[in-house]
């Protein structure tokens, strides 16, 4: 319905006629619809696109295999007492007498059996002798929707296994350390080495950031320096992570090994006295994400308005009494922002820790900065490498521990950064 | 306007301009301002935008430093030292010589918070309740937020604010406040009650205030100065300055006439 | 017309509208005190030959006049209120509203004097004038002119002009002078036409007075223009100093 236009009495010459508009109004509606649906459209396909990817991991991280046992557990039973109950001491001896000299000297240098745990021996037992073996796995929806084939084929192909619904991704999963069997494979080691990893990128970074931040937007004068150090700064955000990699070999692990590896301290990993180290990750890691935190830190603390900073010095405030008292405390939130972010690539990060020594093959928790490590991205990419199915539902199950971790990680961040700027 | 009685001995200019040039960088913004500001009194400084009155204002505590660029030439003398002089550290100044800006900007912390920063960043030691009780009573704020004092400053409306502003400011105990167009984002009623409040002020400090509103000045200050652009420097400089009732029922100069009878552009 | 300082602070005369209802509404004030002007002239004019030619009718009408002068007073009275309320005068604005205030109010009284004139003539009724009348429609002549030169000056804001006029108030008061030994002859002669005498001394009594009025608008024109509050000195005045400086 259209509303009636004004007659037109005695109007000044300059005001334009109604005539001289072309009021199209439905044809501007329309195409601004015409943009909703796109900008839907292409909310709708990346909503798809994540979900297609989370069910194909969950898909490959739980389902039907086939396993079978190349020795028998009940045939280890010590004096009558089955695998599962049996001691450390019983378990020790049992692995002794299963596997050969050499093997079980090279794991009592990794790591004294003395100080393993029983339920990391009993994983060693049924992962180096009982050796649990995978046939054949299936996957998720093929497990839901083809159980009769599968049963038939395992009868027909695998007469010696069992048939097991394993969700790969279970809490045994997520406490055992890494093994060279799938089946008994866990991801505890990983998790630790990244936690520490992360540990000490933010110790690193974050520090070194925010005041690198402070110095920047406070301080600095806006000489050519100063423009070039931004500048820099600015473009070291998006360099490949691999030349971090080759830098952080070149400094942290070879440079400044004494450092790194513990000489200095006279703590060194009796395995390998050599720079590659969790700090060495962890100081690489900081060295690449540090670009992003200043970067965040310095939006954060040009966003804190130049009124307030005025309010301070309008009553005598110093300039470092303003920063710290004013500005920092307003930027808060866009500076843990800032950590968020770079937590998150950092946790990601596989090709410079691969440059810098993560290990692949370790399977006990890294006991100190200066121990030999592994992370959560290494591991996935280790069993993704794998022909067989069984390693790529272990990958899976990483993932989605990976992915776990991070949302973890990223809420505990958030709800920091709600607290922080609810305060005053 | 009534007559203050001085007990003490006590010069009557509390801050004297001799040759003030502002300049940020090469642009001279104000040129040659010879004025000054007496005791107890309320100056206002008026003018057409862009003439230069918050540069000003703002050169008399030094505020003008925190542009990078800006510099001033010229003496202004507060309690017979050169403000300017190298030796004058501006943060001492600033708190010796207050603030209020245009846009209310109390700290995102409490009430109470507002003003116990400042006198704790000086040092005060005593009784910091007291203190604070007796800024905002001096703010005529007290009775309005004696309840939740640690509620943000920010809770407040905008006249309260700009009050809590007020008050801040007189935490430190200046004897001078200069005010940046004070009420120029209240409604009617918060104005009124900051310029009530200005006249109580008056009694224990100093005041300075710019405003663009001719009738505010009119109804508030003693002793008003006229800016505006000066013939050939584009700068802008105090044409006149006299008694208040002067300036405003006979002027002096013509562009002041018509300035306040509202035939300038 | 709106002055406008450009870059170079230099005044420069533009057509804008700044202010330009307020400058109409100012005209019309001035022009409405014109108005009531002439029709305090009329009125003394009038009055006084109304008491020549011993028309009692025209007197009568004299008293119409009045209430019509009195009614155009208050209209711009109330109209100066609204413009003080509503424009927010100040310098020149102000002084110009505050003194057309009193400016109004002395021609109302000037209109009262004349409404007195009539009165007189009523009064008087069938008696005869002691002698044909001269001087006293001089003094009318004369006070009506300098009134209307007075305005003249107000509206143009002369100061020279406004300054000028005092002095003519000596004229009037030597012709004052001079009705008044005329009627004091009449009375020594004949003490019956006392009465008589008495109201004629009261007719140019009240001219003497229209003409010291003017000069009152006249100081006031002057205060408009200069801001200087100032009498302007008549030689009467200046008589007194002189005597008083012995």
């Amino acid at each position: 319905m259209k509303l009636s236009t004004p007659g037109s009495t005695q109007e000044s010459e300059l005001k334009a006629g109604l005539s001289d508009y072309n009021l199209d109004i439905l044809s501007r509606k329309r195409a601004g619809l015409i943009w909703r649906l796109i900008f839907q459209a292409s909310t709708i396909v990346g909503i798809i696109a994540l979900m297609i990817l989370i069910l194909n991991i969950i898909n490959s991280a739980y389902g039907y295999s086939a396993l079978k046992a190349k020795v028998d557990p009940d045939t280890l039973a010590v004096e009558g007492v089955p695998l599962e109950e049996q001691n450390h001491g019983q378990l020790v001896a049992v692995l002794q007498s299963h596997i050969s000299g050499p093997a079980f000297k090279k794991l009592d240098n990794e790591k004294p059996f003395s100080e393993r745990s029983e339920a990391d021996v009993r994983a060693l037992v049924i992962a180096r002798v009982v050796r649990l073996q995978v046939e054949k796995t299936w996957n998720l929806w093929d497990s839901l929707t083809k159980s009769g084939e599968i049963n038939t084929e395992v009868a027909r192909d695998y007469p010696d296994a069992e048939l097991r619904f394993t969700s790969w991704l279970n809490s045994d999963f997520i406490n055992r350390p890494q093994t060279s069997e799938p089946v008994t494979a866990g991801i505890r080691t990983a998790i630790y080495g990244s936690l520490w990893t992360i540990l000490f990128t933010v110790l690193v970074a974050f520090p070194i950031g925010v005041g690198a931040a402070i110095y920047l937007e406070e301080y600095a004068t806006d000489t050519w320096i100063n423009r070039l150090i931004q500048t820099n700064i600015n473009n070291l955000a998006g360099v490949p992570s691999i030349v971090y990699g080759i830098l952080g070999l070149a400094i942290f692990v070879r440079a400044l090994e004494p450092l790194t590896s513990g000489q200095i301290f006279g703590i060194v990993d009796p395995t390998t006295a050599n720079g590659r180290t969790v700090l060495s990750a962890g100081l690489t890691l900081g060295i690449l994400v540090l670009p992003l935190i200043i970067i965040n830190a310095q939006e954060a603390i040009r966003a804190v308005p130049v009124s307030l900073r005025r309010a301070s010095y309008g009553i005598g405030a110093t300039k470092w009494q303003t920063t710290w008292s004013h500005v920092l405390p307003n930027s808060i939130p866009g500076i843990l922002t800032g950590t968020i972010l770079a937590i998150s690539r950092a946790i990601g990060e596989t090709a410079p820790l691969v440059v810098v020594g993560a290990s692949t093959a370790i399977s006990f928790d890294p006991a100190s900065p200066f121990s030999k490590f592994t992370t959560l991205p290494i591991q996935i990419y280790q069993w993704t490498s794998r022909p067989q199915d069984e390693f790529r539902a272990l990958a899976a199950a990483a993932i989605l521990v990976l992915l776990m971790l991070l949302l973890t990680l990223n809420a505990a961040a958030i709800l920091l950064r709600n607290r922080y700027s609810g305060r005053f | 306007m009534q007559q203050n009685i001085e007990t003490t001995e006590k010069p009557e200019l509390v801050i004297e301009t001799r040759n003030l040039n502002i300049f940020y960088n090469d642009f001279r913004a104000v040129s040659n301002v010879n004025m000054s500001v007496k005791r107890h009194r309320i100056t206002a400084i008026i003018g057409p935008s862009g003439c230069g009155k918050t540069t000003l204002l703002r050169s008399f505590n030094r505020m003008n430093e925190l542009v990078p660029g800006s510099h001033a030439e010229g003496e202004v003398i507060f309690e017979g030292q050169n403000l300017y002089d190298p030796m004058v550290d501006p943060v001492e100044v600033r708190y010796r010589i207050g603030m209020v800006f245009q846009k209310a900007n109390p700290f995102p912390k409490s009430i109470y918070e507002n003003i116990a920063w400042g006198a704790r960043i000086h040092g005060y030691r005593g009784r910091m309740d007291g203190l604070v009780e007796s800024c905002l009573r001096q703010a005529a704020l007290w009775d309005e937020v004696k309840d939740k004092l640690n509620q943000s400053g920010l809770a407040l409306s905008g006249g309260q604010q700009q009050r809590l502003c007020i008050a801040r400011a007189l935490a430190v105990q200046p004897e001078v406040i200069l005010m940046d167009e004070p009420a120029s984002a209240l409604d009617p009623i918060a104005t009124l009650k900051i310029e009530e409040l200005m006249q109580e002020l008056k009694k224990n400090y100093t005041i300075v205030i710019v405003t663009h509103n001719m009738q505010q000045a009119a109804r508030v200050s003693d002793y008003t100065a006229m800016m505006m652009l000066s013939d050939a420097q584009r700068a802008g400089t105090v044409i006149e300055y006299n008694e208040t009732n002067i300036i405003f029922t006979r002027p002096q100069d013509k562009r002041t006439e018509d300035y306040v009878t509202g035939r300038f552009g | 017309m709106m002055r406008i300082y450009n870059k170079k602070g230099i005044q420069e005369q533009r057509e804008t509208m700044a202010r330009k209802t307020f400058e109409n509404e100012l005209q019309k004030v001035k022009d409405a005190v014109l108005v009531l002007g002439s029709m305090v002239e009329q009125s003394i004019l009038d009055s006084v030959a109304a008491l020549k030619k011993r028309d009692l009718k025209a007197s009568e009408r004299i008293f119409e006049q009045d209430k019509q002068i009195n009614q155009k007073r208050f209209d711009i009275e109330n109209q100066l209120m609204i413009l003080i309320a509503t424009q927010q005068p100040m310098a020149h604005d102000l002084r110009l509203l505050a003194s057309t205030m009193e400016i109004i109010s002395e021609l109302e009284r000037m209109g009262d004097y004349a409404k007195g004139i009539a009165n007189i003539n009523l009064r008087m009724g069938d008696q005869p004038l002691l002698k044909p009348l001269i001087d006293i429609p001089r003094m009318a002549q004369k006070g009506v002119d300098m009134l209307h030169r007075a305005l003249t000056a107000f509206t143009k804001e002369d100061v020279e002009l406004a300054k000028s006029i005092p002095v003519e108030d000596d004229e009037v008061d030597a012709l004052y002078n001079q009705v008044y030994r005329e009627l004091m002859t009449f009375v020594i002669q004949d003490p019956k036409t006392m009465e008589r005498a008495n109201w004629l001394l009261w007719v140019a009594h009240n001219l003497e007075r229209v003409a010291d009025r003017v000069t009152n608008i006249c100081e006031r024109t002057v205060f408009i223009a200069t801001g200087v509050m100032a009498e302007i000195k008549s030689t009467d005045d200046e008589f007194w100093e002189r005597q008083k400086k012995g």
